[in-house]
C-alpha cells in the first residue's frame, strides 16, 4: 500500500459574492503536518471541505496521488479521517455504537475491544462507552468525534481545531494521535491555537 | 479493496436509521399523527353515507390516497434532514458510499411507508365502510404504490436537505413528481374497489412499477452528485 | 456580434409581424369554433411547444452539467428554464380564454391541461429550489438533478395517464375536434407561427446565456 499524497492548486472558493478562498496551492504528504491558520472567516474549514471532496471549489483542482496514479473524486472518502466543529456523531447512539457503524459502512470489523481502546487513549473513561452521545459533555463529545476519524487508520488525516472543548490531557492526547499520524499519513491541521500550530512542518497563512 | 458489499453497508445505514428512529421516534410520531388526524376528521365528517353510491369507488379512492400522501410527506424528508440538523451529513458522508445511503434511507422510508399503508388502509375501509372486491390487487397497489412514493420521497428528500430542509420546499418539489403517480393509484384502487380479480387493476400496476424502476435508477444515478455537492 | 451576423433578428421580427398579420387575415374562419376563437391557437400552440423545447434544452444542459460542473452549463439550465417559465404561463393562459370562451369554463382538466399544469408546478418547483441554495455550486448540482428527475416523471403524465384515465372518463373536451384535418391554410400559419416561436426562444436564449458568460468571465478577471 503506497502513501497518498494531496496536492491542491488554485483553489477558489465563492458564496454567492463573497470571495471565501483565493489562489490557495500546497500539498499534503506523510511526514510533514500542514498547518492551515487565519482569522475567522478566512476560509479555513471551508479549505479542508474542499481538500476533503465535500465542497466543490470555485476556482482550481484537488489531486489525490498515490503511487502513480491519481485516485478519483468518489474514492476520496475512503482514505481520509476527518474531524471538524461541523460534523456530529449521532447523539441517539451510544460511543461504541458510533464508532461500530461508522466501521461498518467502511467494511471494516472492527471489535468492541478495538473501539474501547481508541477511546481510552482519547481519554474518554470505560464507563461512559455505553451511553448516548446525547447525554455527554462538549470535551466527551470532541473525543468521540477524534476517535471517529481514526477508528479505520486513514492514510489522510484531517483535523480542524481538534482540541477545542478539551481539557489539558485531552489535547495531549490529540497531540499523540498526530505524533503518532505524522510518520504514516498525510495530516492537516486547522487551527488558530499556537499549541496545535506548533504541531506543524509546514503552514499555510490564509488572509481575510 | 473493500470487503463488505453496498447491500451489507445499506443494511447497515437501515439498522443505524431504525435504532435511532426507535429511540426518537420523530418521523414516525410526524406521520401517525398526521394520519389518524385526516382519518378520524374525513372518517367523522364524511363517514360511509355522505358520498352517493356511485361516487363511492372513485371519490373513496382519492381520500384514501390523499391521506397516505400527505401523512407520508410529514415524515418521509426526515431520513436527510435529520442527517444535516443534527450535523451528522458530514460524517456519513466522509463514512460511506452515497449508494449505501441512499439504499439504507430508501428501505427504511418504505419500511415507514409500508407500516402507515398497514395503519391506515384497514383502519380506513372499516370507517369508510369501504368493501374492497379485489383485495389482492389492492395490495399489490399499495406495495407498488410504496415502493414509488418512498422512491420519489427520499431522493427528494435528499435534495431539499442540501438546499434549506424546509418541509414546504419537500412538497413543494415532491408535487409534480408525485402527481402522475397519485392518478394512476387512486385509479387503479377504484378498480380494485369495484372489480373482482386482479386484472382490472393491472394497467395501473404496470404503470406504478414502470415509474417506480425509472425513479429508482435516476435515484442512484442522481443521488452522489446530490448528495456530495 | 457584428452587425452581418444580426440580420436573422431583423428577419426574425418581420416574419413574426407577417405570423400576427397572416393569423387575422390570412387564415380563414375555423369552422366549428365560436367567432373568430380559433385564432387563438396560432399563437397558442407555439408557446407550449416553446414550453416544451425549453424542458428539453434545459434536460441538455443540466445533464452536461451534472457530467462537466461547468458553470456555463448551469447559466443554460437557468436561461432554458426562465423562458420555459414565461411559455408556460403565456401557454397556460392563452389555453384558459379560449377553453372559456368555447366552453364556458376556464379549465377542464382535459390531459393536456393537465400536462402543463404539472409543467408549470415543475418550473415553479425548479426556482424555488434555486432560490433556496446560496452555494453556487450546490445550487447549479441539486437543481440539475431536479430537473432529470422531473424529465423522466414527465412521460409517464403525458402518455401513461391519460390511457388508464380514459378508460373510466370516455368523455373529453378537446380531443373530440380532431386537431390534424385542419385547413392547409390554417396549417401553413401554424408551421410558420411555430417557426418564428422557436426562433424568438433561440435569440433570447443566446442572448441570456450570452450574458451569463460575460459575467462569469467579469468575475474571473475580478479574481485573478
Amino acid at each position: 500500500m503506497s502513501a497518498t499524497t494531496v496536492e491542491f492548486e488554485g483553489i477558489g472558493k465563492r458564496f454567492g459574492s463573497r470571495a471565501v478562498l483565493a489562489q490557495v496551492s500546497g500539498v499534503l504528504r506523510p511526514g510533514a503536518v500542514l498547518v492551515v491558520s487565519g482569522p475567522n472567516g478566512s476560509g479555513k474549514s471551508t479549505l479542508l471541505n474542499i481538500l476533503a471532496g465535500v465542497l466543490r471549489p470555485s476556482r482550481g483542482a484537488v489531486t489525490y496521488r498515490e503511487g502513480g496514479g491519481t485516485v478519483p473524486r468518489r474514492l476520496w472518502f475512503e482514505r481520509i479521517g476527518v474531524a471538524a466543529p461541523d460534523m456530529a456523531v449521532y447523539d441517539e447512539l451510544t460511543a461504541h455504537e458510533n464508532l461500530a457503524f461508522l466501521a461498518r459502512l467502511r467494511g471494516l470489523r472492527s471489535t468492541r475491544e478495538q473501539a474501547a481502546e481508541l477511546l481510552d487513549s482519547l481519554g474518554l473513561p470505560a464507563r461512559e462507552h455505553d451511553r448516548a452521545v446525547g447525554t455527554y459533555s462538549s470535551g466527551m463529545r470532541q473525543r468521540v468525534k477524534i476517535a471517529q476519524a481514526v477508528i479505520h487508520a486513514p492514510r489522510v488525516l484531517m483535523l480542524d481545531e481538534p482540541s477545542s472543548n478539551l481539557d489539558a490531557a485531552g489535547h495531549e492526547a490529540v497531540a499523540a494521535l498526530v505524533r503518532e499520524y505524522r510518520g504514516r499519513a498525510a495530516v492537516v491541521v486547522a487551527t488558530n491555537d499556537p499549541r496545535e500550530a506548533a504541531w506543524g512542518d509546514a503552514r499555510i497563512e490564509l488572509a481575510l | 479493496m473493500r470487503a463488505s458489499s453496498l447491500l451489507s453497508e445499506g443494511l447497515a445505514v437501515l439498522r443505524k436509521e431504525i435504532t435511532s428512529e426507535l429511540r426518537s421516534r420523530v418521523a414516525l410520531n410526524a406521520i401517525v399523527l398526521f394520519a389518524v388526524t385526516t382519518l378520524v376528521t374525513v372518517a367523522y365528517q364524511i363517514g360511509p353515507y355522505r358520498i352517493h353510491e356511485d361516487d363511492r369507488p372513485h371519490l373513496l379512492s382519492a381520500l384514501l390516497w390523499i391521506i397516505l400522501f400527505f401523512a407520508a410527506m410529514s415524515g418521509l424528508s426526515r431520513v436527510f434532514v435529520k442527517e444535516e440538523d443534527a450535523r451528522t451529513g458530514k460524517t456519513l458522508r466522509l463514512a460511506a458510499r452515497p449508494g449505501a445511503v441512499l439504499l439504507g434511507k430508501l428501505l427504511f422510508n418504505l419500511m415507514l411507508t409500508l407500516a402507515l399503508e398497514t395503519v391506515v388502509v384497514p383502519l380506513y375501509c372499516g370507517l369508510m365502510g369501504l368493501a374492497v372486491r379485489s383485495p389482492g390487487g389492492l395490495a399489490l397497489l399499495l406495495l407498488g404504490g410504496g415502493v414509488a412514493l418512498s422512491a420519489s420521497a427520499t431522493i427528494v428528500a435528499a435534495i431539499i436537505a442540501r438546499a434549506s430542509g424546509s418541509g414546504t420546499l419537500f412538497t413543494i418539489l415532491s408535487v409534480p413528481l408525485i402527481l402522475p403517480l397519485l392518478v394512476i393509484l387512486i385509479q387503479g384502487t377504484g378498480a380494485a374497489v369495484t372489480a373482482d380479480g386482479l386484472s382490472p387493476v393491472l394497467p395501473a400496476l404496470r404503470a406504478i412499477v414502470s415509474l417506480a424502476g425509472v425513479t429508482l435508477v435516476a435515484s442512484f444515478y442522481l443521488f452522489p452528485v446530490v448528495w456530495n455537492d | 456580434m457584428t452587425e452581418r451576423k444580426d440580420w436573422w433578428k431583423w428577419l426574425l421580427g418581420l416574419w413574426i409581424l407577417a405570423v400576427v398579420w397572416a393569423a387575422f387575415f390570412y387564415a380563414p374562419t375555423a369552422r366549428g369554433f365560436k367567432g373568430e376563437s380559433a385564432r387563438i391557437v396560432f399563437f397558442h400552440v407555439p408557446q407550449a411547444w416553446v414550453a416544451v423545447l425549453a424542458f428539453c434544452v434545459n434536460l441538455v444542459a443540466s445533464l452536461r452539467y451534472l457530467r462537466r460542473h461547468d458553470a456555463l452549463d448551469d447559466a443554460r439550465a437557468a436561461a432554458a428554464a426562465r423562458l420555459g417559465l414565461v411559455f408556460c404561463i403565456l401557454a397556460t393562459v392563452t389555453g384558459s380564454l379560449f377553453a372559456h370562451v368555447m366552453w364556458n369554463s376556464f379549465w377542464n382538466w382535459d390531459p393536456r391541461e393537465i400536462s402543463i399544469a404539472i409543467l408549470l408546478l415543475v418550473y415553479a418547483a425548479y426556482f424555488a429550489l434555486r432560490e433556496a441554495i446560496a452555494d453556487e455550486e450546490r445550487r447549479a448540482s441539486l437543481s440539475a438533478a431536479y430537473a432529470v428527475l422531473a424529465f423522466v416523471t414527465m412521460p409517464f403524465l403525458v402518455f401513461v395517464v391519460p390511457r388508464i384515465y380514459f378508460s373510466l372518463h370516455p368523455d373529453t373536451i378537446i380531443n373530440t375536434k380532431g386537431s390534424m384535418d385542419m385547413e392547409s391554410r390554417m396549417f401553413q400559419v401554424l408551421m410558420a407561427s411555430l417557426m418564428g416561436f422557436t426562433g424568438l426562444f433561440v435569440w433570447l436564449y443566446t442572448l441570456d446565456v450570452r450574458a451569463a458568460r460575460i459575467a462569469l468571465a467579469r468575475r474571473r478577471r475580478q479574481e485573478d
